[in-house]
Order: structure tokens, then C-alpha cells, then sequence
């Protein structure tokens, strides 16, 4: 039997992909403040959203040529973080159909994946549903 | 003048995915590998070339983020490099910004100046 959705005050579906815009950026930062205020929140990354979770990604970005002794965190290590900062009131979803099709398929273990066909349980466990990018 | 021009239209394209490792960070590699460049900034790109902005901190969970995308820190490098750094004089008012604010040794072209220089460039590329 599927595990139930959480219920949460929001869910924060993000189709933006990252690398393109400061989307992902907006999304992180309304996110902390969410959680900060003690909002519930759910996230489904779907497209190339979904990129943002892959352990292939490491703790840090590449070294930096420019900078060599400075880190710099992946998008992994920043949505594992803030998964460890809220762990009682933020979820992580991925559309598992948008990952397969680009290749992701190991992301954070705090991240679960889901058929696109179930989309509707996690906005019906959310009171408001917010859709951030085009796939 | 550089062999080799490059021309950047968009802007603002992930602060935290990116951070350091944007196309100003290549241009960084196309100068060095190429002999030269001259950037050439047009559109929202213009901005990056405006005194006074301010790359803040953003807090991510625990962790207080202060390695976002910087243009104007890289600019400023690509300049020290020898990059001779334009923008488009015309885009600058749609974006509030007076041609007498850009960062030092930023320098403005007309409409089209640039295009019209095409052929003295060997290459020409748009980041």
C-alpha cells in the first residue's frame, strides 16, 4: 500500500529547470522562509527540476579557478540541508518519470520519487498549491 | 581590438546552481585560450555592468549561502584580464540605468555598432 502524503499548508511544485533562470534561487529562498514562519511544505520537482536532488552531484560544485579554497555547494547538499534544518515540516518529491527520462535516477534518500499519475494525491494533501517554471 | 567577440543577451541564469561557474566564467576561458576577447553586454545582461548593485547572502536551512553568482566581481576580472567590456547604450533605460553609472572602463555602443564590426572578428560568440 503507498504511503501516505503528509499533510501540509502548502505544496510547491517547481517545473523550472535549473541552470536557466534564478527560478530555483526564488523557490529556496520562499521555501526557508515558509518553513522559518512554521508553515508545512511539500516540494515536486518535475522536468529538469528534478536534477536538483541527484547524489551524483557531490557535496560541492567543481573547484573554482579562480577562488581555489572556497566551497561551493551543490544544489543537493542545499536541499539536503534544508531537509535536515525542517525535517518534521518539509517534504521532497520527484516525478520518478521526469527523472528516468533524463537519466536521474539516485537522488538524496530524503527524496521521494512518484508517478506522475499520483500528482493529484500530493496537491490534494496541500490547503494551496503553487506551480513555479514551465516544464 | 580582440579576435574574437562575445556577446551576452541573457542574464541572471541560476545564482545557486551556477554560483562561480557561469558564461562569464567561460568567457574567462575564451580569453585566455583565444588570444583576446570583447564582451559585448546587451539586454538584461546590461545590468551586470551597473555600479551599485550588491550580491547579498541568502540562508538555506543552517547554512548562510555567500557564494552567489557575482557579475559585476566578474566583470571586474574579465576587465583586470584585459577584456574590454561594452554594452548597448540603448539598453540601459529600460533598466533604470544612467550611462554614467556603469563600473569603470565599461564602454557604450550605439544601436547595432557592434553587429556592423562583425566581419574585423574571427569569431563571434554568444554566451
Amino acid at each position: 500500500m503507498a504511503k501516505a502524503i503528509p499533510r501540509t499548508d502548502v505544496l510547491v511544485t517547481v517545473m523550472g529547470a535549473p541552470h536557466a533562470d534564478d527560478t530555483v534561487t526564488s523557490v529556496l529562498r520562499l521555501l526557508q522562509a515558509m518553513l522559518t514562519r512554521g508553515a508545512r511544505v511539500q516540494v515536486w520537482t518535475c522536468g529538469y527540476a528534478t536534477l536538483l536532488t541527484q547524489r551524483a552531484l557531490g557535496d560541492s560544485k567543481p573547484r573554482n579557478l579562480a577562488d581555489w579554497s572556497v566551497d561551493y555547494p551543490t544544489t543537493a547538499t542545499l536541499v539536503r540541508e534544508l531537509l535536515d534544518a525542517f525535517p518534521e515540516t518539509l517534504f521532497w518529491y520527484g516525478c520518478r518519470f521526469c527523472s528516468d527520462d533524463r537519466g536521474a535516477t539516485d537522488h538524496l534518500p530524503q527524496v521521494v520519487m512518484r508517478p506522475p499519475a499520483r500528482y493529484a494525491d500530493n496537491v490534494a494533501a496541500a490547503d494551496k498549491t503553487l506551480l513555479v517554471g514551465v516544464i | 581590438m580582440a579576435d574574437s567577440l562575445a556577446i551576452m543577451e541573457r542574464a541572471y541564469r541560476g545564482a545557486v546552481e551556477k554560483q562561480f561557474l557561469d558564461a562569464l566564467y567561460l568567457a574567462v576561458e575564451l580569453h585566455r585560450q583565444l588570444g583576446g576577447l570583447d564582451l559585448l553586454l546587451r539586454g538584461p545582461a546590461v545590468s551586470y555592468a551597473a555600479t551599485g548593485g550588491e550580491v547579498g547572502a541568502i540562508q538555506i536551512g543552517n547554512r548562510k549561502v555567500d557564494v552567489l553568482t557575482d557579475p559585476r566581481r566578474d566583470l571586474a576580472r574579465l576587465q583586470e584580464s584585459g577584456v574590454d567590456v561594452w554594452v548597448e547604450e540603448p539598453d540601459l533605460a529600460p533598466f533604470g540605468i544612467d550611462p554614467g553609472a556603469l563600473l569603470p572602463g565599461v564602454r557604450t555602443a550605439a544601436s547595432g555598432e557592434m553587429a556592423r564590426r562583425w566581419p574585423d572578428y574571427e569569431r563571434v560568440f554568444f554566451l
